[in-house]
This record gives C-alpha cells, sequence and structure tokens, in this order.
C-alpha cells in the first residue's frame, strides 16, 4: 500500500477521472474535504432544527414563520407538535455532536493534518481510510431518513435514556429510534477504522526525526482522540444493540417489567459519552495550540505540560461517568467519588487555559481571522469549564441538573469551544486545502457577528437553569414559576437567529474564496510545521521530498534570527541563516 | 548575533540530535520515502492490535451487562429456565482450540515459504470454525425447545447476545480466513510478505481466546 | 443571592444556595481575572514595530503553581459538598409524614397510608398531581414509576430526584413555609413531559390537621 503511495508521489500528470479523484478518492486531502463539506451540509441542518427549537420556546405553539406548508404529522400549520418537538431536539444534539463536531474535527482536520504535519505521504491505510469515508455518509443518510418514516424520528433525547427509548409504547417513535440506532452503530464502525488508521499512521509512518515530543499538540489531540474513540465507540456500539435487541427482539436489558435495569443503561451510555465529550474538545484544544503559537509568534508556553495534560484527561475521562448520574438514585457514596474525581478531571483543563495565557504572554500578537477564533476558543471554554463546577459540585446539581444550566454548559464547551476551533481551523488550513486564501474582511464580520450572538444566545441559558427552567420542555408558559424569565427565552431565540444568519457570511465567504480567493503562497502564516514545506495545495503524495525534522514545532523567535519563525525541517540552528 | 543568544537558542531546543535519535534513518540521496524499511512493528500489526482493542471494548460492554444481571440475581439459572449444557460446549471449546493450532501451522508453513501447508491449515481453521457454529447452532435449538427464548429475561437476553456475537465473530473470522485462503491460492503470499495472514491468525486467535473467558464466564 | 433563584423553603435549600454562591464568587474571580488577563496581553502584546516576541518555552514553577492551586480550590469545594450531599441524599432523618409517589406519562400519583401509616392497605388514598404536606414536618418520599424515567423537581425545596420504573428511591424535605409551589417533572419522559405538572401544598399543622379530616372523614 505504501509502495503504491510512493509510485503515486509525483503525479499531477497522472490523474485518475472524476470518480477516483472526487468521489472513490483515496488521498487523505481529498477524503479530508469530502467530510468537511458533508458536515457542513449537515451543521445546516442541525441549525435548522435548533432554531425551530429556539422559536418554539420563545413563542410556543405559534406557526413557524415559512413553514405553513410542512405537512402533517410534523408540522400543524406551522405550529410545532410536542412529538415533533422531542424529535428536534433529538436529532439537533445528535446531528451536532456525530455529525458534525467529530466529522469535522477528526474526520475533515485528523485526515488532512496527520500526513501532512507528521511528514509522510499519506495515511497507513488509504483504501480503508476512503471505506470510513463512504460509511460515515452512509451513516448520515441512514440519520437523515429517519425523518420520512412513520412515526418520525428518535424522540427520546441524544442520550436515549432507557426505558422511554427501549419500547415503541412510551413515544410512539418506531422505525426512526430504530434507524437512529442502526446509523450510529454503522458511525461506530466507521471511526473505528478511521482511528485505526489514526494510530497506525501516527505510531509507525512520522517523518525522520519526528519523534513523538516533536510533534505538534494538534497531532497531539488527534492521536489521543482518535484513541479515545477507539476504546468508547465500541463500548457503545455494544449498549446499542442491546437497546436494539430490547425494541425488537424481546430482549430485557432495560425494560424493568421483565427484570430490566434502566439504569444500566445510563452507565453503558456515560460510559462512553463522557470520553465522548473530550473526544469532541480535544482536537479543538489542540488546534486552538497551533494557531496561538503561530499568531502570537511565540513557542507555545509548557509544551510537555500540554501534551501531558491531555494523556491526563484521556485517561481520567474514563472515571467521571457518574456525574452525569448524581440524580438517578445512585448510591451516595459513589456520588460523593464521581464528584472528586470530576473535581480532579477540571485540572487538567485548567492548566491548559493557563498555557494558553502564557503563549499569549510576552508574544506579538496580531489578529487575523484563525487567531480571533482561537481566542474566543479560549475564552470561552473558560466559561464552560467554570459552569462546569457548578455542576461538579453535587448539591448544587440537585438543583441545576436537567435544567438549562446544563444546556448553557454544554454550547459553551462544544460551540463556544469546539466550533469557534472549527472555524479558526477552516479559515487557519483553508490555503492549505485549497490553494486561497479565505476573505479576509468576511472573516471577521463572520468572527464578530458569531460571537457577539453567541453569547446572547447562550449565555442567558445560565441565567434561566438558575431559575430552574428545565431542558427538553415543550411548553416553558405551561409553568407559572417560568413566566417571569421568558422574555429571556426570546432574546435567546433572537440571538439564535442572528447566529444563523451570520454563518450565511462564512458561507459564502467559504465557497467564493475557494473558487476565486487570492492565490495562497506556500506558508502563509509563516508557520513552522511541516504541512507548509509541502506545495500550495500539496499533490498526491504530499511532499517533493520527504523532510527531515530538526526541531520540535514551536519555534518561533527564536533569538539572534532575522526571521522569527525557525521551520521543523529547517538544517541548523536557524540562527544566522536567512530564510 | 551574539554567542549567548546562540546559546540560550540551542539549550531550549529538544536536546537530541535528530539523527542519533532515532532508529528511522533517511535514505540516501535524499528521496524520501515512508520510514517503512526500518519500522520494528509493521503497520498491519498495529493496525490489529488496535482492531483487537476496539473488539474487546465491545465486548466489555456486553460482559459488564451480563455481570451486572448475573450478580444482581437471586438465582442464575432463574427458576423454570435450563441450565446450560456443559458437555457439549466443552467439545465445542476443544474444537476451536484445536482450530487456533491449525491456524498456528498455516502460518508457521508460509514461513517457511510452503504455501500448500499454509492452504491446508486455513481450509482446516475454516471448517473447525463452521463445526463449531453448527454445533453451537443446534444447542441453541436444544435450549430453545427447553423455554430459553431472547424473550426469557436477562438470563436469555445475555446469553444469547453475548454467545451470538462471538458466533458472528467466528463467522466474519472465517470470511477472513477464506479471503485469505483464495489469496493464498493466488500466490499473494510468500515467506517474506505474509503480513495478511499474520493479521488474519492473530485476528482468529483472538476470536479463540475470546471464547475461552466467555465459556468461562458464561457457561459456570 | 441571585435573583433569578427561585426563594427558596427547605431546610437544606440554604446550604444548597450559600454552596452555589460560594461556587458563583470563586468563578466570578477566576472568569474575571482570565478574561482580563487575556485582554489585557492582547492589547500589550499586540503585534509592534520593532518589538520580538519573548522566545521563552514556560516555566515549571508557574506549572506547579498553576496545578496546585485549582486543586486545592476543587478539593475544598469537593469537601464542602460532601456534608451537605450526605445530609440531603444518605440518610432520611426520622420523618413525621410519607408519601409515595408514582410517576406515570404523564402525571403525579401521590399516594397517602392514611390513619393507618402503612401502604397497600384499605385506607390508602391516591390523589393526582396534589402533595399535601405539613409544614415544619420531615416528609419522606418513597419514589417509583410505572412506565419511564421521570424526575421529581421541587424548585423552591432545591428537591429533585428521578424516579426510576423497577426501583423505590427514597428521598426527603422540611418545607419552612406554607403555600403552594409548583412540582415539575425535569427527565424527558415523552411527548407529554412538558406539562407533567403537580403541585405541592404546604399547610399550617392547623390546616392540614383539617385536611387529613376531611381526606379520611369516612
Ligand atoms: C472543565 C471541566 C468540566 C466539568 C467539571 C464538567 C462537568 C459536567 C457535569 C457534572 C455534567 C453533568 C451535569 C448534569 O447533567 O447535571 C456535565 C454535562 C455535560 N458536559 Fe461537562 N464538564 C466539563 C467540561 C466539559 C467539556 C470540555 C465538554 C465538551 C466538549 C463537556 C460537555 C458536556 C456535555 C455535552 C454535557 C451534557 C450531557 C447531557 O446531559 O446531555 N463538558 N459536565
Ligand atoms: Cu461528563
Ligand atoms: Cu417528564
Amino acid at each position: 500500500m505504501s509502495e503504491a503511495a510512493v509510485a503515486h508521489g509525483h503525479d499531477e500528470h497522472h490523474q485518475g477521472g472524476f470518480v477516483s479523484t472526487y468521489l472513490f478518492s483515496m488521498d487523505h486531502k481529498m477524503i479530508g474535504k469530502q467530510f468537511l463539506l458533508m458536515s457542513l451540509f449537515m451543521m445546516i441542518i442541525g441549525g435548522l432544527l435548533a432554531l425551530m427549537v429556539r422559536w418554539q420556546l420563545a413563542y410556543p405553539e405559534q406557526p413557524v414563520p415559512g413553514l405553513g406548508w410542512v405537512p402533517e404529522p410534523y408540522l400543524y400549520e406551522g405550529i410545532i407538535p410536542p412529538e415533533t418537538y422531542n424529535m428536534l431536539f433529538t436529532m439537533h444534539a445528535t446531528i451536532m455532536i456525530f455529525f458534525v463536531v467529530i466529522p469535522i474535527l477528526v474526520g475533515a482536520f485528523g485526515n488532512f493534518l496527520i500526513p501532512l504535519m507528521i511528514g509522510t505521504r499519506d495515511m497507513a491505510f488509504p483504501v480503508l481510510n476512503m471505506l470510513s469515508f463512504w460509511i460515515a455518509a452512509f451513516a448520515g443518510v441512514l440519520m437523515i431518513s429517519s425523518f420520512f418514516v412513520e412515526g418520525g424520528a428518535a424522540a427520546g433525547g441524544w442520550t436515549a435514556y432507557a426505558p422511554l427509548s427501549a419500547a415503541e409504547v412510551y413515544t410512539g417513535v418506531g422505525l426512526g429510534q430504530d434507524l437512529w440506532i442502526v446509523s450510529l452503530v454503522v458511525l461506530g464502525i466507521s471511526s473505528m477504522m478511521g482511528s485505526i488508521n489514526y494510530i497506525t499512521t501516527v505510531i509507525n509512518m512520522r517523518a525522520p526525526g519526528m519523534t513523538m515530543f516533536r510533534m505538534p499538540l494538534v497531532i497531539w489531540s488527534l492521536f489521543i482522540t482518535a484513541t479515545l474513540l477507539l476504546l468508547a465507540l465500541p463500548e457503545l456500539t455494544a449498549a446499542m444493540a442491546m437497546l436494539l435487541f430490547d425494541r425488537r427482539f424481546g430482549t430485557s436489558f432495560f425494560l424493568p417489567e421483565t427484570g430490566g435495569e434502566p439504569i444500566l443503561w445510563q452507565h453503558l451510555f456515560w460510559f462512553f459519552g463522557h470520553p465522548e465529550v473530550y473526544i469532541l474538545i480535544l482536537p479543538a484544544m489542540g488546534v486552538a495550540s497551533e494557531i496561538l503559537a503561530v499568531f502570537a509568534r511565540k513557542p507555545i508556553f509548557g509544551y510537555r505540560a500540554m501534551a501531558v495534560a491531555m494523556i491526563a484527561i484521556a485517561f481520567l475521562g474514563w472515571v467521571v461517568w457518574g456525574h452525569h448520574m448524581f440524580q438517578s438514585g445512585m448510591n451516595p457514596t459513589m456520588g460523593m467519588a464521581f464528584m472528586t474525581t470530576t473535581m480532579v478531571i477540571a485540572v487538567p483543563s485548567a492548566i491548559k487555559t493557563f498555557n494558553w495565557l502564557g503563549t499569549l504572554w510576552g508574544g506579538s500578537i496580531t489578529f487575523q481571522t484563525p487567531m480571533l477564533h482561537a481566542l474566543a476558543f479560549v475564552s470561552m471554554f473558560v466559561i464552560g469549564g467554570l459552569s462546569g463546577i457548578y455542576m461538579a459540585a453535587t448539591p448544587v446539581d440537585i438543583f441545576i441538573h436537567d435544567t438549562y444550566f446544563i444546556v448553557g454548559h454544554i454550547h459553551y464547551v462544544v460551540f463556544g469551544g469546539s466550533v469557534f476551533a472549527i472555524f479558526g481551523a477552516v479559515s487557519y488550513w483553508f490555503p492549505k486545502m485549497y490553494g486561497r486564501m479565505m476573505n479576509e474582511a468576511l472573516g471577521k464580520i463572520h468572527f464578530f457577528g458569531t460571537l457577539v450572538f453567541f453569547n446572547l444566545t447562550f449565555f442567558p441559558m445560565h441565567i434561566i437553569g438558575v431559575g430552574g427552567h428545565m431542558r427538553r420542555i415543550y411548553n416553558p408558559l405551561q409553568y407559572e414559576f417560568l413566566q417571569p424569565l421568558q422574555h429571556w427565552n426570546e432574546i435567546m431565540t433572537i440571538g439564535a437567529i442572528g447566529l444563523g444568519l451570520f454563518q450565511i457570511v462564512f458561507a459564502v465567504n467559504f465557497f467564493w474564496s475557494m473558487f476565486a480567493g487570492a492565490k495562497a503562497p506556500q506558508n502563509p502564516w509563516n508557520a513552522n510545521t511541516l504541512e507548509w514545506e509541502a506545495p500550495t495545495p500539496p499533490p498526491h503524495g504530499n511532499f517533493i521530498e520527504i523532510p527531515t525534522v530538526y526541531r520540535g514545532p514551536y519555534e518561533y523567535s527564536v533569538p539572534g534570527m532575522k526571521e522569527d519563525w525557525l521551520p521543523q525541517a529547517q538544517p541548523g540552528t536557524g540562527v544566522g541563516v536567512a530564510h | 548575533m551574539s554567542r549567548a543568544t546562540n546559546t540560550a537558542a540551542v539549550h531550549d531546543l529538544p536536546r537530541e540530535e535528530p539523527l542519533r535519535a532515532l532508529h528511522v534513518v533517511p535514505r540516501k540521496g535524499g528521496r524520501g520515502g515512508p520510514p517503512s524499511r526500518s519500522l520494528k512493528v509493521s503497520n498491519a500489526r498495529v493496525a490489529v492490535a488496535m482492531l483487537l482493542v476496539a473488539e474487546t471494548m465491545f465486548f466489555a460492554g456486553l460482559i459488564g451487562a451480563y455481570l451486572v444481571f448475573r450478580v444482581g440475581s437471586v438465582a442464575w439459572p432463574p427458576p423454570g429456565l435450563p441450565a446450560l449444557p456443559l458437555g457439549v460446549t466443552w467439545v465445542n471449546t476443544v474444537l476451536l482450540a484445536i482450530s487456533g493450532v491449525t491456524m498456528f501451522a498455516a502460518l508457521r508453513g508460509i514461513r517457511r515459504g510452503d504455501e500448500a501447508v499454509l492452504r491446508r491449515g486455513l481450509l482446516w481453521t475454516a471448517l473447525l470454525g463452521g463445526v463449531f457454529v453448527v454445533v453451537q447452532g443446534s444447542e441453541w435449538v436444544g435450549l430453545v425447545r427447553h423455554g430459553l427464548q431472547l424473550s426469557s429475561g436477562p438470563y436469555g437476553g445475555t446469553f444469547y447476545t453475548l454467545i451470538g456475537m462471538h458466533a458472528a465473530h467466528v463467522v466474519g473470522a472465517m470470511g477472513w480466513v477464506f479471503f485469505v485462503f483464495a489469496m493464498a491460492r493466488r500466490r499473494a503470499y510468500t515467506a517474506k510478505a505474509h503480513d495478511a495472514v499474520e493479521a488474519c491468525a492473530i485476528y482468529w486467535w483472538y476470536v479463540c481466546v475470546l471464547w475461552a473467558a466467555l465459556f468461562a464466564l458464561v457457561y459456570h | 443571592m441571585l435573583p433569578w433563584l427561585p426563594e427558596n423553603i427547605s431546610t437544606y435549600g440554604g446550604e444548597i444556595d450559600s454552596l452555589f454562591m460560594l461556587i458563583f464568587w470563586i468563578t466570578t474571580i477566576v472568569f474575571v481575572a482570565v478574561q482580563g488577563a487575556l485582554i489585557w496581553f492582547l492589547f500589550k502584546y499586540r503585534a509592534q514595530p520593532g518589538r520580538r516576541a519573548t522566545y521563552s518555552h514556560g516555566n515549571n514553577t508557574l506549572e506547579i503553581a498553576w496545578t496546585i492551586a485549582p486543586s486545592i480550590i476543587l478539593v475544598v469545594l469537593a469537601l464542602l459538598s460532601r456534608a451537605t450531599w450526605d445530609e440531603i441524599k444518605a440518610e432520611i432523618p426520622p420523618h413525621d409524614v410519607t408519601v409515595r409517589v408514582y410517576a406515570k406519562q404523564f402525571n403525579w400519583d401521590f399516594i397517602y397510608p392514611g390513619p393507618d401509616g402503612a401502604f397497600d392497605t384499605a385506607d390508602d388514598k391516591t390523589i393526582e398531581n396534589e402533595l399535601t404536606v405539613p409544614v415544619n414536618k420531615v416528609v419522606k418520599l418513597e419514589m417509583l414509576s410505572r412506565d419511564v424515567i421521570h424526575s421529581l423537581f421541587v424548585p423552591v425545596l432545591r428537591f429533585k430526584q428521578d424516579t426510576m420504573p423497577g426501583r423505590q428511591i427514597d428521598g426527603w424535605f422540611e418545607a419552612t413555609k406554607t403555600g403552594e409551589y409548583e412540582i415539575p417533572c425535569a427527565e424527558l419522559c415523552g411527548f407529554g413531559h412538558s406539562g407533567m405538572l403537580g403541585h405541592l401544598k404546604v399547610l399550617s399543622d392547623q390546616d392540614y390537621a383539617t385536611w387529613v379530616g376531611e381526606q379520611w372523614s369516612n
């Protein structure tokens, strides 16, 4: 396989047809772009679902503007019925987590960056890589198709708590929930193939001189994430199989009438689920680290501490799952244990935050779009991390569990964290991906709009959560104690609409720049890492010549040098060498 | 560019000189290539190891559920439900163990470059695997007749799920063995290049060892 | 106290609220410090002609300091949480009234044991969606579910407990103020989850006695 990759190394003129170049490509870069486009498309769907949820919360049981045509029983002349409402938030979360954030960070950037940044020509198993994309795409089709079957899509929340999810009688959702399960199992297979590929590639195929502790942090983060995926998703697959058997084949894993244990589902789910949330954030942390160092023109502060903190998170992530179940009736002593581990796992996150600040300290900072997104990542992640402490404190969690406070937390870490990092990553690596620069003005408009409306949409969630506003309710006006909070719901919905509108700027910038952006130089940001040694855009096989690595990835502003960057692949000490 | 700053810069760089620190030596002439020549563990082996890790987590989930029910129940098997047949299953276990040995023979064959031994070993392995699955199937038929169903509470559900998932893996592994067999007939492997055979063998042994664990856990 | 926090009418609610406020102040200080430092750095270290970034790979003393400082804060929080958590969840104090709660799609059945004080006897009484209790008395709840998981949430009591089908979970509270309050369901339980709403009536001793008299008059 690797022989073939080498043979195809320098083959600009040796192009295959459309099908083998764009559809069933085995080039990691094309596969990465396929993941990116698929996920951005899914992001539109997930976003529209969210807007419908927000509409219902702000203006309960009023017709959604422009949706009068949607047939019953989905909508009734534009009015969202409760059954549909439950499908909306369930599918929103499922799509955003499994089909947007993971496939972009891991599928798109994992694929695009790993071979380029460790200095090799392709993944270890290009065929497996190609299959992993198409299997993921198939999973996506299954997930979307579940909207159109009898009974509609899954409506038991993305956590699919049994027995609600384990029998059709409880929700009225039949085939839709089954498709949800099967889709995630199929996706699990795809992600297993991807993880095996990434891990093998990172372990075995690094360029000469690229020791583990010379790898860029984003590669560390993707490597650790791949490990977590490899461990976590099969366990979820097992749980999903049991759930499907309960639904279709009469087993009773989770159905109490026949001896099952509903709480077993929660343990199985969160044993996967907590590592899963770190799967969502670790690559984002890696991305932010790259961008911060480059635009502060400084070595990353505490490189080893950063890598070790991620490894620590990966280990500790397995022993905190119970913090999602404090109110489930678990043994109170277990609750104490899980609270302690949860407090411990907050420490590496704090360490990372301080190191990012340390990286900025003494820097020479410029504020291009990628940097703005990376800075927003740090700032928003801090809020998400701090809100985590409230919930980790078990007595406080009694009150805020299952309220909008949790929803606020989720969105500060996953949108404020991961999605800002995604925007940063897209604008930072776009030149290498498509050979053109993104438009800086549009980038900034998109950034500031997103930052403002993001906070307008999600910060008040903490407030209404503290007010006791439950999550996943259809109509807050049914509760007297929530009436005084309703204006927040309207504010948040207006925020969400603004947030959605500003994403159009991103879409325009993305596609316009792809075809008409300014031609990108080979190394537009004067960065050190290996992907910038490759031609822009890199040909099949990536490098004209496999680079040799002489140093760590963050040698910026080395004293005595004329230039303020010192690429990993440049021989010598750099001092006195004009670049 | 004073001397002092120069040493400061070098001091903070990672200590090892790149080439000395590595077992990977770049090719002379610089027309680099994937440094696969000097790998300690082949890509195929790493990948299979990772696959086994994933499989282990899958079965860990199922076994975890099984243990929750078994430990939490008063009587196992619950009153009215049949115990599992030990005798036949012992025989079956031995069959599977033998298949592990025939797989080993096949691998040893190709290591010596003996393709005939490889093919024979693969066929025997698949055959024994097939017998294992058939015997298990007949055991299931008997159990169903005695009233043990998927729907017989957690006892029936965990049994059929866990053992059925393993059987599915045996069938999948047989498919892999047949694939390798077909490739072997096309003379795809040599004494030097047979990573694919090795990967398949490792997977087969894994399925055997997994069975031993399940047998000890579920049937006793 | 934050204005959005509902009023508290339970004996242990105050402890939860003060823990909440403690975390609020800690996180607020950290928030201001971190975001302040961020903004200050962005301003102070913005690229300026002629100035080069400091070449530094980090500082071990700092690493140790900012590992230990949050650890200490978090350990203290864990210790402080422990006492309150145990008080609320670990053991039910001696109680004056026991009510059994059966959650079902999409109502709360509150079952009172009646004068004999025992459940599953003829004088049990089931009242849908209305939980009536005396003020300043410890009330024990035996919570169950008939179908899926629900969660009994009384914001003013700072009380929340999932109800599980197939197992009984006990909880308790002591209300300190009479009045009528809402009992929403906090765990998604199907299309009627929203609006699954009961009411808590906290009565004075006298009113409670009257109510008991009315309910079990014959
Ligand atoms: C800094 C450390 C963090 C702490 C202490 C923390 C703590 C918690 C706790 C205790 C819960 C459960 C709350 C409840 O349901 O009552 C929770 C929920 C959640 N956390 Fe975190 N968290 C942290 C960081 C993160 C990160 C980095 C992510 C993801 C990128 C994340 C994503 C989530 C999600 C998605 C949920 C909600 C799951 C659901 O119920 O739907 N958290 N967190
Ligand atoms: Cu968690
Ligand atoms: Cu509910």
